[in-house]
Order: C-alpha cells, then structure tokens, then sequence
C-alpha cells in the first residue's frame, strides 16, 4: 500500500495516483455513496459525468465521484439529505 | 485562453485527429477532456506504472495518433480534468474545472464520444448496477477488476469484449446475458470487416477457454438485493435461471453523446465521432481527420480537400452488426412492474408515467411527470419514455421529451464565479 488515502466519512480508503474516487471507492467494496433527495441510493452507474447518480459533496459542492481525482488525505462525504 | 484559438472538447480518438490536422494547417488549438489523461473512452489509459489491457492493434493505433499529438505540440495546448459546459449565442464558450475560462473560440470542435444505453428494470437503480462501460473504465485504468463476482447483460459487442477483458484480469464473468442471438446470423457476420472478426474471435476465444456461459436470446428481467449481494433473474429460451452476483453490468447500445450540445451561429461548430453517430473507434479517427482537414481549409481559406470513403465503410459495418444483433428486448418494456424507476435522477416510475393518461404531451411529461427534467437532462430516461409512451419497441422511437439544453450538465455558482471572462465583458 502506498500509504495515500482519501477519507469516506473520515474512514481511510486507499488510492492509487491518478485514480478517481469512484474508482477508490468501489476498489474498496463501497458501493452506495448515500442518498439522494428523493431516497434513491448514490452510487456509480455511467462512469462518464453523465448520469449524476455518483454525486459526492467535496469542497462544499455536489460533484460526479467517477470524475473526481483522489488526493491524499480529501475528505468526502455522502450527499447530505435535502429536507 | 486566447479566442484565437480552437477548442476542441474531447481527447479521444475524434478530437485528437481533428486537433493534429488543425495545428498542421498552422492553427493553434486548445484540447480539454473531462478526464485526467488523454484516451477517451476506447483508448483510456491504465493508471501511472500499471498495465495496459489494449490489444496490440490498439496500442498501435493509440502510439500513432499521440506521436503525431506530440509532432504538432507547439500549437495544440492540452487542459485535462477541464469540462465544456456549454456555448451561448455569441460564440462564448464556459470551462469549469482545473482551466475555468469563458472566452470566445475561432471554432468549437465538439467530440465528446458515446454514452450507454440501458434499457429500465427492476432493481437497475441499485448500488453494484453500473453500465458495462463504467465497469470497462474501471478495468482499463486499474488494471484490476472489481471485488466480487460479475454478470454482464444486455446486448452488443461491448458486453463480449469486457467478458474478455474480466477474463483477462482473473475474473470471468458468471454469465454474459446477450438479448441478441448474434451466433445465429453466419452470412451477415462474415461480411464484416475482418478487423471486427479477428476481435470478436479474440474475445470468444477468452470467453470459452474461461468456460463462460453466454446465454444469448436471453434477458436479465428483474434485479434485486440478495444477502448483501444482487440477484439477477434471467428469461432464458430454456427457462428462467438466477445469478447471484456483486456487480452487474448493463449495456444496451451506444448512442451518441450529444446531450446540450447547443449549435451557434456566431462561430463554426462541429460534432465529430461517436458524438456525431456512434460508429465506432475506426469511423471516429476517420471522421476526426476527414473534417478536421475540412475545417482547417475553411479557416485559413484554402480549397477543401474531397471526402473519404472510410466513414461510409464503417456506417455499413455498423449497420450489419446492429442486425446480427437485432432483438426484441425493448418489448420487455410493456411487462414490466409498476414501481420500476424509469427516470433515475428522480426516481420517478412507471406508474408516475402512467398516471399522466394517454399519449401524455411533452408539456405533461415535464411539468406534471418530471421526466427528463433531472440532473442528466433525459439522457437515460428520454429514450425509455418515448417507446413507452408510443408503445414503439422498433429502431429509433420519436422523441417526445424535448431537447436537453446546455449547460450541458450541473455547474455550481462556484464553478461558475471561478472562470475567468477572457470575452472582455460582453456576455456578463
């Protein structure tokens, strides 16, 4: 292991240089990446930026995982629930 | 970020040829892609120091192309991780990303490639359900594949070569669920280009040594959550049968990707490859350089040079591949339940589609139904929509829930405020 990692909802998850975070995530058997607001799962599904199913919030926006590239030590979380 | 300029949006197979024959005719030329690294969809690039699954033929052509890229690198400029977010009506064109810009082009090159088709069922909204291409992403850029078992179903040759693929990284699929009958159609099939048969053979060869089932006149009918895993139900011709798996990829066709692609009047734009009509890698290269080439002596002013036949070539091989591979699955449509989602990005339903009455109006469809008024526009509920609401299961239902219109995806007010206005104030 290369000892970089992102963090899931503060957990550690290993990447590899140039990976995106969709790519890390599913590497580590984490397949739902929240909810949306109408209760549906978050998850990967095109893999292109052109679905919107994989949105993640990072940097205090809604962005595609599948698109996003892994830095170490970025701290992502699933979409907050619109109420 | 200079106006000067052309932007072509797409590093693929497409945008790269245009972008060569452009700077070769002494024009400068900024390429963005969406993605980290040049490749597109059919030539992306494994991860810094990991190992390519691209087929000699491939790598070949891939070498070629970037050689060529990097022969004429004084005039194209690359901007990765940069995404088009649409054109307005004066010509000014918005970047957001690791390039934010809003500036002016001298012609807009579009060639952002293909996406998926996949037809609704029940469980498709389902974490571990990705489209056949995100799970071939993932396997050409890791090298490796996904933890678990895999099933592959739909219909196409795509869904065979990932079966290779998976194969070739340790990990035969459970089964490819092929909804065509493709080994049944010989004469067609040998007719084909023999590019295409040498690659179908490579793959069968894979598939068979590696013992996977491929069940053809066969549909995945209904997915659903089993024991932390997902259970799919196959509609065989010798009966139903179940497949236990943890990752199941969809694949239903390829059509172009030319959601909110806007035309303009004030400057040139073209759609080159996939994005144009979805032929394949060879059409794509052909048609990059063939109207890059065309666009280059349009801008400098020189005699266009004459059309090549090798577009044409590769629409008939196309066109006979979609009949060796023709079926009925969108028939499946009329059986399926009532609360399967149909529009994913607001899990709207069947029954949501129903409620609207007859032959509902794009007006009732948006408005009262809201499909196609998610964050995807339409692009994976429009095709599903309009079969269901004109009962069409034939080639090319009408539409019937309007034009996407850009921005050709969400942009934040962030991403927005980020880039730069090189129009020297006028849009504002």
């Amino acid at each position: 292991m290369s000892g970089r990692h992102i963090l899931w909802n503060g957990a550690p998850v290993p990447f590899r240089a140039g990976e995106t975070v969709a790519s890390a995530l599913t590497r580590a058997g984490v397949l739902c990446f929240g909810q949306a607001p109408q209760g549906q799962a978050r998850a990967l599904f095109c893999g292109i930026g052109q679905c919107q199913n994989c949105l993640v919030r990072f940097d205090g926006r809604l962005t595609e995982a599948c698109l996003l590239p892994c830095h170490d030590g970025m701290a992502l979380a699933e979409r907050e629930v619109q109420q | 970020m200079s106006g000067a300029r052309v932007l072509v949006v797409g590093a693929g197979l497409a945008g790269l040829a245009a972008a060569v024959e452009l700077a070769r005719a002494g024009i400068a030329v900024l390429v963005v892609d969406q993605a980290m690294r040049p490749g597109g969809a059919v030539h992306r690039q494994p991860l810094p120091g990991g190992r390519s699954l691209a087929s000699p033929a491939q790598a070949r052509r891939w070498r070629a192309l970037m050689s060529e890229v990097e022969a004429q690198r004084e005039r194209i400029e690359f901007a990765c991780e940069t995404r088009f977010g649409g054109i307005d009506h004066s010509g000014a064109v918005l970047l957001t990303g690791a390039a934010p810009a809003l500036f002016r082009p001298r012609a807009l090159v579009l060639a952002v490639g293909a996406r998926e088709a996949v037809q609704p069922r029940p469980g498709w909204t389902l974490p571990g359900v990705t489209t056949a291409g995100a799970l071939q992403t993932l396997l050409k850029t890791t090298g490796t594949p996904p933890q678990g078992r895999v099933l592959l179903a739909g219909s196409g040759p795509l869904l065979l070569a990932l079966g290779a693929e998976l194969v070739r990284t340790g990990r035969p699929p459970l089964a490819i669920i092929e909804a065509g009958q493709p080994f049944s159609h010989p004469a067609p099939s040998l007719r084909l280009p023999v590019s295409y048969m040498v690659e179908a053979a490579r793959h069968l060869a894979r598939l068979v040594a590696a013992r996977v089932p491929i069940l053809t006149g066969a549909h995945l009918r209904r997915i659903a959550p089993d024991a932390g895993a997902l259970m799919g139900e196959v509609d065989t011709r010798h009966g139903p049968r179940r497949f236990l798996a943890d990752h199941i990829g969809l694949h239903d066709g390829i059509r172009p990707n030319d959601a909110g692609l806007t035309d303009c009047a004030a400057l040139p734009v073209l759609r080159l490859g996939d994005c144009r009509e979805a032929l394949g890698a060879a059409a794509a290269l052909a048609d990059g350089r063939a109207r890059g080439r065309a666009l280059a002596a349009q801008l400098t002013g020189t005699t266009p040079p004459t059309a090549t036949s090798a577009l044409a070539r590769e629409a008939a091989a196309q066109a006979r591949l979609a009949r060796i591979y023709a079926h009925d699955g969108a028939a499946q449509l009329t059986d399926l339940p009532d609360d399967t989602v149909i529009c994913r990005c607001e899990a709207r339903t069947l029954a949501d589609l129903k409620a609207l009455g007859p032959a509902p109006s794009t007006r009732q469809l948006r408005l009262d139904g809201r499909f196609g008024m998610g964050a995807c526009q339409g692009r994976f509920c429009a095709e599903w929509v309009a079969r269901i609401v004109a009962s069409d299961f034939g080639d090319t239902p009408r539409p019937v829930l309007g034009q996407p219109r850009w921005p050709a995806r969400p942009i934040s007010v962030a991403d927005l405020l980020a880039a730069p206005n090189l129009t020297s104030g006028e849009t504002e």
